[in-house]
């Protein structure tokens, strides 16, 4: 277990989000499921944190609760001391797994959606969508629809429409969940390219771990319905990182110690 | 490929349609069925007499009065009924009710109430026309993605900016396509109404219809069914070329 030690707390940078308590039960018909029970977990600030967990054991609820699109029954989510539960455009973009983008509207124009809705003048938001389509690698396509981009493209878009109103936790679910390997690769490199020229927090939901690990400075493993943190992982790896890096020994063993560790939690 | 195969197999059955009515034509005499050759001979002179076209341009600007209320009236009762369960529930048994009746049993009751000028043709299109647009408009409204809204609400959107930035655009591909639906049974009641009272196009049409010849009665259908494909066409073009994504998302509905 030598590189899975957790940090204990107060060590490193402060904290960017506090999620405090947050229990989420869906109700159906007569009975009440419990999603997240009492969860809470402190994000740094400028951290790469991955959520890592099977199939339906919450993570997407926890980001649709810290993004506000999702109300949570009780708990707190805190951003920057501010508290920000259930409220929705403070300081949160999110990137959807299935992109999401709104197919009426051009390249340009869904990336300058968040701009437009919080009052920024067209020229002016034009200007900065614009940024970002080209930050992203899209600036031959600004003016196509989204149906007339790839699986990959339409999830650039997605990523350059989160950035554009310069969120300060940016918020993954999936976002590859639904593309291709090479595509997939491409894009987690991409996407470490543009972080490590432009810092900032990042929460990121995957149930691969593999992309956890390259990707992530900490990993919560979460542990199957109602979502629990099981381990917190401390990723030892130096940046940038490379596609090398999936293939390097250590990290084929920490992706097998955190194989067991959710095999571990699928029997509890 | 495939498009010009089809396109070809149309216009074979289209071919043996006309051979075969050319042939029944001789056979039965122009009094019962005027054959194609002698449709076309009639057809020049409707179009030199004028009548014809005279008469379609007036019938079809009252026409348009009627179905553009059914728009303006339609399309936000549509979408308020699929957006809000009161007006959903308040509106529905009256489009259900009305959108079974039909148009023709309506029209002697409403020469009686408001007489047989203006006012007539205008209820009758709009009473024809005005539940498949709210019909359409409804189902479109009730298909809006909870997701994309989520979205919306993600990035900070507001009721009324969710209203005009997603479930308007979301809808804007059902809106067309209830116009067209709509279009299609105005012109149809446009003519009923106007058959009923002998003025117009469908005035025109009945009175052909007392003559010995069939040959001017299927030229005025012809021309009635052009004008209807026409205006078909135009909505879907006009709903393509303001709407590049339209099609994409007719697909999908
Ligand atoms: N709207 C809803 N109504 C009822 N139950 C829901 C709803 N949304 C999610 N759930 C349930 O809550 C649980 C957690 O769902 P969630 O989508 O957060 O899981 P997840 O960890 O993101 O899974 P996945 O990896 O498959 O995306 C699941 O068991 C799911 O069935
Ligand atoms: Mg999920």
């Amino acid at each position: 277990m030598s590189e899975l030690e957790t940090r204990p707390a107060g060590t490193g940078a402060p904290d960017k989000l506090e999620i405090r308590n947050v229990t989420k039960y869906y109700h159906g018909r007569g009975n009440s499921l419990p999603v997240l029970e009492n969860f809470s977990l402190a994000v740094k600030d400028l951290e790469f944190l991955v959520l890592l967990g099977p199939s339906g054991c919450g993570k997407s609820t926890l980001l649709r609760i810290i993004d506000g699109i999702e109300t949570c029954d009780s708990g707190q989510v805190v951003l920057d001391g501010k508290n920000v539960t259930n409220t929705t455009g403070d300081g949160r973009g999110m990137v959807f797994q299935s992109f999401e983008l709104f197919p009426w509207r051009k390249v340009i124009d869904n990336v300058a959606f968040g701009l437009e809705v919080t009052g920024v003048g067209k020229a002016e938001r034009l200007d900065i969508a614009r940024e970002y389509v080209n930050l992203v690698g899209l600036s031959a396509f600004e003016h196509s629809y989204p149906h007339e981009l790839s699986g990959g493209m339409q999830q650039r878009v997605g990523i350059a429409r989160a950035l554009a109103i310069k969120p300060q936790v940016l918020l993954m679910d999936e976002p590859y969940g639904a593309l291709d390997v090479q595509t997939r690769d491409l894009l987690q490199d991409e996407l470490l390219s543009i972080w490590e020229r432009q810092r900032k927090t990042v929460i990121f939901v995957t149930h691969s771990i593999e992309e956890a690990l390259y990707l992530a400075d900490r990993i919560v493993v979460m542990s199957p319905r109602p979502g629990r943190i099981e381990q917190i992982i401390d990723v030892p790896f130096g940046r940038p990182r490379r596609d090398a890096l999936k293939s390097d020994p250590e990290f084929l063993a920490l992706r097998r110690e955190i194989w067991q560790i959710l095999k571990k939690g699928a029997r509890v | 490929m495939e498009k010009l195969r089809s396109i070809m197999l149309a216009c074979v059955g289209f071919a043996l349609f006309l051979g075969l009515w050319e042939i029944g034509g001789r056979i039965l005499g122009s009094a019962l069925l005027a054959p194609p050759s002698a449709v076309a001979v009639d057809y020049v002179d409707l179009l030199r007499q004028g009548d014809m076209l005279r008469e379609l341009a007036g019938s079809l600007r009252q026409m348009a009065v009627g179905f553009l209320a059914a728009c303006i009236v339609g399309m936000p009762l549509g979408v308020a009924m699929g957006r809000s369960d009161v007006a959903d529930a308040i509106f529905r048994p009256w489009v259900s009710m009305f959108v079974v009746t039909s148009t023709a049993a309506l029209i002697p009751l409403f020469i009686l109430t408001i007489g047989t000028g203006f006012m007539l043709r205008v209820t009758i299109v709009f009473l024809a026309s005005v539940w498949y647009i709210v019909l359409t408009a409804y189902n479109g409204a009730r298909g809006v993605s909870p997701m994309q809204v989520a979205v919306a609400r993600s990035f900070g959107a507001g009721t009324l900016q969710i209203f005009w930035k997603v479930t308007l655009p979301a809808i804007y591909p059902f809106l067309i396509t209830g116009a067209r639906i709509g279009l299609v049974h105005a012109i149809r009641a446009m003519v009923l109404a106007e058959m009923f009272v002998i003025i117009g196009y469908g005035g025109l049409i009945h009175r052909s219809g007392l003559l010995v010849d069939t040959g001017p009665v299927l030229g005025l259908l012809i021309t009635l069914m052009i004008v209807s494909l026409f205006f078909n066409w135009l909505l879907g073009e006009a709903g393509r070329r303001l709407a590049p994504w339209y099609e994409q998302q007719r697909v999908t509905l």
